[in-house]
């Protein structure tokens, strides 16, 4: 039996932390991407002196995920939000869901 | 190698270029820069090449991922990479909404560079193909329905 791919999983920044009532574990997970992700988008911006991203969006064969912070600053205390889920999505509708909860 | 490929894939690459908001385009085999069409000099390319490689490797470093794509939102450009065998593809591009079309085109374009790729890594070894020498005699031909 297959196992059933990870629902879409919202995560909202705040004050340094990654928060969601997707779990702990789940939390974690995200958090060591987002912050991977994170760091090497800026190394990628350094390179062609684009400085760091405000968004950025990872994709595997079986899993979507993404962050976007809301506002100007890009620091780890500055709000914004993230997205996980168990499949391909489009990136477009991924950055437009989580810039929905900045609301 | 590079020098064999290069004029089919840069044909192929300049029409890419063209799709969408797109404002520059780096083609990459393993770590060397293969096509560089991005508005930035070689070496900037080389090691814009060599973050996201960095980046692939880091999360791949489990040996149970493999990212496919990364895509990054900076002031004013996106920038788009796609993996594909040891062929990396990095797009820059002005539109967030075109991503995803970007994104389709891309992935059939690194589909045909690895045909070629492959093509040139591992050719066909002609000296052990079948023969089947022709016929120095007059060769009969029957005209259909005769009889």
């Amino acid at each position: 039996m297959e196992t059933p791919s990870l629902p879409l999983q919202l995560f909202t920044l705040r004050d340094g932390l990654v928060v969601s009532s997707a779990g702990q574990h789940l939390v974690d997970a995200y958090a060591a991407d987002f912050q991977g992700l994170k760091h090497f988008g800026a190394k990628f911006g350094e390179s062609l002196e684009l400085g760091s991203p405000w968004t950025g969006t990872l994709q595997e064969a079986d899993m979507t995920l993404n962050f976007a912070y809301f506002e100007a600053g890009t620091s780890p205390l500055d709000a914004g939000a993230g997205a996980m889920v168990g499949e391909q999505r489009p990136f477009f509708e991924l950055l437009n869901r989580i810039n929905e909860l900045e609301s | 190698m590079a020098a064999t490929i290069i004029p089919s894939l840069r044909s192929s690459l300049e029409r890419l270029k063209h799709a969408g908001s797109i404002n520059g385009i780096l083609l990459g085999w393993r770590r060397q820069l293969m096509i560089n069409l991005l508005p930035f000099e070689d070496f900037r390319a080389e090691r814009a090449l060599h973050a996201l490689l960095d980046a692939s490797g880091h999360f791949s470093s489990g040996g149970d991922r493999a990212v496919q794509t990364f895509w990054f939102g900076f002031e004013g450009v996106f920038a788009l990479a796609l993996f594909h065998g040891e062929t990396t593809l990095l797009i820059l591009h002005t539109q967030a909404a075109e991503v995803d079309f970007l994104r389709t085109a891309a992935s059939t374009f690194l589909d045909d560079t690895q045909l070629l790729v492959n093509a040139v890594l591992n050719p066909q070894d002609s000296g052990h193909e079948d023969t089947q020498p022709l016929s120095p005699e007059k060769v009969i031909l029957t005209k259909l329905g005769a009889a």
